[in-house]
């Protein structure tokens, strides 16, 4: 019985990837003033990002109830004894400690083991697919945790905002606070750190930022995952996958788009680089 | 959404137990927003201390009426008041209580009458009350609740949305309000305190206990730009802030009035609020032995508490350095014009030395501000060729780390701040500014003050002329000419970004020209005009 891998929508892997590994996804939920969606399920990305531009309610994001976390434990029990859960950074959402707390809600013997990743996006997807790719050539959960606590530290990110406003509302925003109310234009670039954002720069035009997370990746002595993505910015990702795929095979980089339970804090605008390897 | 009409007693106490768990999760968070000397090291321990004492009296009561809850509330807020803002928010209690006498249940009418009430009460218990406090933000949030009562609005649950957005409105204006937040770059610990208070509230009307039970209480971020510490404002740093004196008073025929004018040229902050039966009293003194002695003769003295005020002080440094980004490398800044050192200010330096072209800072300038700067590695933008020197005496006088970055001219100093690395070392840090300086490229326009020929160029007493990177290579007739010969000059085809800092002498109708002017003929361009308001240079022109 291989271990099973659960994490949060807000891990950004693609769907098809999801599918391959047999990734168990606990979707984070999108309100739009009365109306309640589950991420990825009731609402396409493209649909959040134009309520997101254009509604005048702006959204919220919210853990989903515990018994949803208990539920997909109870389903996975049936097929393994050793379930592995790696969630969002506990210093950005309750997500994780829903996890953790829904595990006495679940009966039977099964070893539920969760994991604050203290990062998001595809630097969490990283961790997840690596966790479920060993799970699947049979690793036990005890290995598997060894690689998971192996790859955590070594998977990072850069995302380049056109404005911290959407991160400064929704509370979001730690210590890149010292980016904000620049009098000057500038496109700030964030980074996450022990789970909370953190200031990594600031650029005069977006062109620039982007340069900043090029820069970021080029300077990796060693990788072994890269992703793209890009809230409602298509193109840019494309452009900047063209650069990157100088310094790593383009078709091993990753291409997601971010989840809305990420836009809704950071803004359209967003785009990012996830890296896991060595500087 | 379900509607609710009225809240009766029982559910009145519940909803203020769950707000007071609410602020609970968030008291410690409150405490790092303490700014000296505003009162208190601790609003947010203090006030959920308080919510404590309210609510044990509130469930002890027998009355379940919503006027029996607000009225054993008030008696407990009173009773177990810490601190400043603990006070004050018995106060509000007080003015909630009066607010509801007699009231079985409360409409959504009558609970925005009562927090009226609520917020004039808590004003009146402070002898020098402060806009940008706590007590701002419950009149903010009273006024947002009356307004929705009088568009007619009865539903309690969209009356406490608005009066809750209100007040998280209110909070992150605060700085505004009040000089020592926007210095420190924070929102009002109280004001946060009332206003997580209210969203708790909310949040356990709204049926979200157990996302309540998940989740965690935001701190409001304000995007004021932090403001910049001149050197005439750090010495301040010697004056004492005493003792914080506080205690609970209880006697008969007490008469909280004359008792506060008695106190009130005995210290600063203070507050005496209650009945003629137990009066609460805080102080910051520098005697407050003189205090206490007072008020034995009056009646009885408990929960009597004297903390050195200088102490907590440092504590709270301590704790600010927390808060700040893991970077342990401070930059500061030479600039003239409040223009100049709002934008540095915005861009994180520590601190600007005033000075630049023809009012050079002196070495000891610049070493005090060093000196009084909370790091121990501090980097130097000059921008300005002549203070370059100057800068690079400071190390031979500190014993802290100095590298100074060579700009020469105000937009190299704010491609260099730009590029600061929060991440990096020290050293790597200079490094990579120093770097970024090759990215811009700076057009200075002033007005030649005596005639002269220089490159080639004849020059005319007090005609335009225009410097490259320091180098003058253009006169002419207006600004407006000094600056298209400049442009023309520059290939702009790979530039993307124009940023234009008007002097203070620039006319705006000229500013506007030239703005309008680049944007027509760099379509491609990025162009920002900003007030510099620094002499002698009518424009400082930077192109990245």
């Amino acid at each position: 019985m291989p271990v099973k891998i659960v994490t949060d929508s807000v891990a950004d892997i693609p769907a098809e990837v999801i599918k391959e590994l047999g990734i168990s996804v606990i979707p984070v939920l999108l309100r739009f003033g009365e109306e309640t969606y589950r991420d990825g399920i009731d609402i396409t990305t493209d649909e959040f990002y134009e309520k997101l531009v254009n509604s005048k309610v702006k959204p919220s994001t919210s853990v989903p109830s515990m018994d949803i976390f208990a539920r997909t434990y109870a389903k996975l029990a049936e097929e393994t004894d050793e379930i592995l859960v790696i969630m969002l950074s506990s210093k950005l959402s309750g997500l994780y400690n829903a996890a953790l707390q829904s595990v006495e809600l679940v009966e039977g013997g099964s070893r539920i083991e969760i994991i604050d990743s203290g990062c998001a996006v595809m630097a969490q997807g990283f961790v997840v697919i690596r966790a479920a790719q060993a799970a699947l050539a049979g690793a036990s959960l005890d290995e598997i945790l060894e690689i998971v606590r192996r790859d955590l530290p070594r998977a990072e990110i850069r995302a380049a905002f056109d404005t911290l406003e959407y991160l400064k509302r929704g509370g979001r925003i730690g210590r890149a606070a010292a980016l904000m109310g620049s009098m000057l234009k500038v496109n700030p670039v964030i980074t996450l750190k022990d789970g909370v954002v953190e200031p990594a720069g600031r650029a005069r035009s977006r062109a620039k930022a982007i340069d900043i997370l090029y820069d970021f990746a080029a300077g990796y002595s060693h990788i072994e995952e890269m992703a793209v993505e890009g809230a409602a910015c298509p193109e840019d990702v494309d452009n900047l996958v063209e650069r990157l795929g100088a310094i790593f095979p383009k078709e091993r980089i990753y291409r997601s788009r971010t989840t809305p339970v990420i836009g809704a804090h950071t803004g359209p605008g967003l785009i990012l680089v996830a890296v896991l390897g060595d500087k | 959404m379900s509607q609710i009409n009225s809240v009766a007693g029982q559910d009145m106490r519940d909803m203020f137990s769950a707000a007071t768990s609410w602020l609970e999760k968030s008291s410690a968070d409150i405490d790092a927003l303490n700014v000296f000397p505003v009162p208190d090291g601790d609003t947010g321990t203090n006030m959920m201390l308080t919510m404590r004492s309210t609510m044990d009296e509130a469930y002890r009561a027998p009355d379940n009426s919503a006027a029996g809850v607000a009225h054993a509330m008030a008696r407990g807020a009173l009773m177990g008041a810490r601190g400043n803002s603990g006070v004050i928010l018995s106060q509000m209690w007080r003015g909630l209580a009066q607010g509801l006498e007699d009231k079985e249940s409360f409409t959504a009418a009558e609970l925005a009458a009562a927090l009226q009430l609520s917020a004039q009460i808590a004003y009146k218990g402070v002898s020098n009350p402060v806009e940008g406090t706590m007590l701002t933000v419950m009149k903010d949030a009273a006024a947002a609740a009356q307004a929705q009562v009088d568009a007619g609005n009865e539903d309690i649950i969209s009356v406490l949305e608005a009066t809750v957005s209100a007040a998280g409105d209110s909070v992150s204006n605060t700085p505004m309000l009040l000089k020592v937040l926007k210095d420190a770059g924070v929102v009002d610990a109280g004001g946060q305190g009332v206003y997580t208070i209210l969203e708790g509230a909310l949040q356990y009307l709204r049926g979200e206990t157990e996302l309540m039970r998940l989740r965690k209480p935001q701190i409001i971020v304000s995007d004021i730009p932090h403001v910049v510490s001149q050197p005439q404002s750090i010495a301040i740093d010697e004056v004492p802030y005493g003792y914080c004196t506080e205690f609970l008073l209880k006697g008969e025929e007490l008469d909280p009035d004359v008792i506060k004018k008695r106190l009130l040229k005995k210290g600063e902050s203070l507050i005496v609020v209650g009945d003629d039966s137990a009066v609460r009293i805080h102080i910051h003194t520098l005697t407050p032995g003189n205090i206490l002695q007072f008020a034995a003769k009056l009646g009885t003295m408990h929960q009597v508490s004297v903390r050195n005020m200088d102490e907590q002080h440092q504590d709270f440094l301590e704790m600010q350095k927390e808060r700040m980004p893991t970077t342990d490398t401070a930059v500061i800044a030479v600039a003239a014009g409040d223009g100049l050192t709002d934008v540095f200010g915005s861009l994180g330096v520590a601190a600007v030395v005033p000075g630049g072209q023809t009012m050079n800072p002196s070495t000891k300038d610049i070493l005090q501000v060093v000196e009084a700067t909370f790091s121990d590695k501090i980097i130097i933008l000059p921008n300005n060729k002549n203070i370059i020197a100057t800068a690079n005496q400071v190390q031979s006088l500190t014993e802290k780390k100095i590298m100074v970055v060579p700009t020469k001219t105000i937009p190299q100093g704010v491609v260099a701040l730009l590029s600061f690395d929060y991440e990096a070392e020290f050293n790597t840090n200079a490094e990579i500014m120093e770097k970024a300086l090759s990215s811009v490229k700076t057009i200075e326009v002033t007005r030649s003050v005596r005639a002269t020929k220089i490159n080639g160029l004849k020059i005319k007493r007090k005609q335009p002329i225009g410097l490259l990177d320091g180098e003058l290579i253009a006169v002419g007739d207006t600004n407006l000419d000094v600056i298209n010969q400049l442009l023309s000059r520059l290939g702009l085809e790979k530039a993307e970004v124009i940023t234009i800092y008007f002097g203070e002498d620039a006319e705006a109708e000229e500013t506007e020209q030239i703005n309008a002017g680049i944007m027509e003929k760099y379509p491609h361009l990025q162009v920002e005009s900003i007030r510099g308001g620094q002499p002698h240079y009518s424009y400082i022109i930077s192109i990245e």
